[in-house]
């Protein structure tokens, strides 16, 4: 492509020389640990693409009570590839989840959140957050009675928080239970709220990471690793593996659309066999640890706070881990971070194999 | 700038005046804001009226469901024939519960949760029993009132 005056057009008007010599002054570490850096790349990749599907799902769903489910049954029986987009939003959820998740492990376990990155793991661990909402949020969507059993646990838990768990739990559920009210709520959370906070945090991210450029783990930090510029190899490299991750999505949708489930029916108990998304089941089986009472208080409330406490630790991770902020290898948050992920992984595989 | 008379600067005085301008302006904002977004709740009845004729003849050990709110509630009755009425929420994590004949036990099955004959808490991670309602009649209506409340019916 040779467009001269284009050009012309572009130099007159911009730095164009100098916008292309910052992009090639961009420089990425190579060493043997440089695999994660590509994770946070799929993931906004996957966030591209739920933005889009989810675009093309709103153009025909219709987010009341008595409409929701059917408008959703129609999209994937009657719209022309109606089915494959919604397989498709579904699928990217999943994955743009799990990606989160070895995104996130993998900047602890290699303490990429040290001094000075502590915002970038605060804004990555916000949008963690928020994805789980959107994941749950847009569950609730298809109004089938898995969706309405998963939202009045996750809001009901919310609820048992002590002093405001009765104000997020209405303020969630726009009423005393989950009703169309809910329904019109997580929808706006889902295709509102959510996707403008999600945009603010990921350019936010995103600036931070240029800003402070990749960072190396501490083992290599002293060898200086070889560095190879952005544009073009590592964005090439990026784009591949994108093409990975667009070739296993798209298999997932085709080959596996995910089930609609009978109707939600405010009067009818769950399925025998329920579960919920996986990346709740952890929490599942959490509860299910705690008895209804201990020691005479209540074992709800006491789960909620451990796991409420347990979170915000994993959350102020770089605050706490004083060594390898000062460049000092940290063995003591490693084995958090391990134990983290331990419990994360045997406790989804239990919920799965149960 | 300060006058010797005077407790504070005028520096100071216009900071408190525009700072306190700025907190008053978005602490308004945002009471307005969350006034909006919080929803005006709705209340758990006190006490619904159903038609008796549905209740009349069921078989034993089974329950019916009615509509108790945006929630359900169970008219149960016992192997032995008597009737008492539950609320058919789980006290754990708000999931409607289901009553196995066979075990003659409430289950929840989000969190494996179980209750016994009279609603008390058995098994699994449920804090406390289910709640029991009043069972009264009138004329053609049956009334399933929470404990404790009187009921007044509206005149016709």
């Amino acid at each position: 492509m040779n467009c001269p005056r284009l050009k012309d057009w572009l130099d007159e008007r911009y730095d164009w020389e100098g916008i292309k010599k910052l992009a090639k002054s961009k420089l990425i570490p190579e060493h043997r640990y440089d695999l994660w850096y590509y994770t946070g790349g799929i993931t906004l990749f996957l966030f591209i693409l739920q933005f889009m599907t989810g675009m093309l799902m709103a153009l025909y769903y219709v987010p009341h009570i008595d409409f929701a489910h059917k408008s959703i049954i129609e999209i994937v029986t009657k719209l022309n590839m109606g089915w494959f987009f919604r397989s498709l939003h579904h699928w990217g959820s999943q994955l743009c989840v799990a990606f989160l998740f070895i995104h996130l492990f993998g900047t602890l376990l290699l303490k990429s959140y040290r001094k000075p990155r502590e915002m970038v793991w605060v804004t990555g661990f916000i949008l963690l957050g928020i994805s789980i909402f959107f994941g749950l949020s847009g569950y609730l969507l298809l109004w089938d009675e898995r969706a309405f059993a998963a939202t009045r646990v996750a809001t009901g838990g919310a609820g048992a928080f002590p002093v405001i768990g009765w104000f997020i739990k209405a303020f969630l559920r726009g009423s005393m239970d989950v009703t169309g009210d809910t329904l019109l709520r997580f929808y706006a959370f889902h295709v509102a709220i959510l996707p403008i906070i999600t945009l603010c945090l990921v350019g936010l991210h995103l600036i931070l990471v240029q800003y402070h450029g990749m960072s190396v783990p501490l083992s290599l930090e002293k060898e200086k690793p070889r560095e190879a510029p952005f544009f073009p190899n590592v964005f090439y490299k990026d784009l591949m593996i994108w093409l990975v991750v667009m070739g296993v999505l798209v298999t997932l949708t085709v080959l596996l659309p995910p089930e609609i489930n009978p109707k939600a029916d405010p009067l009818a108990p769950p399925p025998e066999n329920i579960k919920p998304e996986w990346y709740f089941l952890f929490l599942l089986e959490t509860l299910k640890l705690f008895p209804g009472e201990i020691l005479g208080l209540n074992g709800e409330t006491i789960a909620i706070l451990l796991v409420a406490g347990a979170i915000l630790f994993f959350f102020l991770i770089p605050f706490f881990d004083r060594k390898s902020s000062r460049g000092e290898k940290s063995p003591l948050f490693t084995w958090i971070g391990v134990i983290y992920l331990l419990y994360f992984l045997t406790m989804t595989a239990v919920g799965y194999l149960s | 700038m300060k006058l010797s008379y005077s407790l504070i600067t005028r520096r100071t005085f216009l900071n408190t005046l525009f700072g306190g301008w700025l907190v008053a302006f978005f602490s308004g904002t945002f009471y307005a804001l969350m006034k909006f977004a919080f929803p005006t709740l709705g209340k758990e009845p006190d006490f619904v009226v159903l038609n008796k004729k549905d209740f009349i003849g069921l078989a034993n050990n089974s329950i019916k469901r009615f509509p108790w709110g945006g929630t359900v509630g169970l008219y149960y009755t016992k192997a032995d024939g008597s009737v008492i009425a539950l609320k058919g929420v789980c006290s754990h994590m708000d999931c409607n519960v289901d009553y196995k004949p066979a075990e003659k036990r409430f289950y929840c099955a989000c969190h494996q949760g179980w209750f016994d004959e009279n609603g008390k808490n058995v098994a699994g991670p449920p804090p406390k029993p289910l709640e029991i309602f009043v069972i009264s009649e009138e004329g053609e209506k049956l009334i399933i009132a929470k404990k404790g409340v009187k009921v007044e019916l509206p005149k016709a």
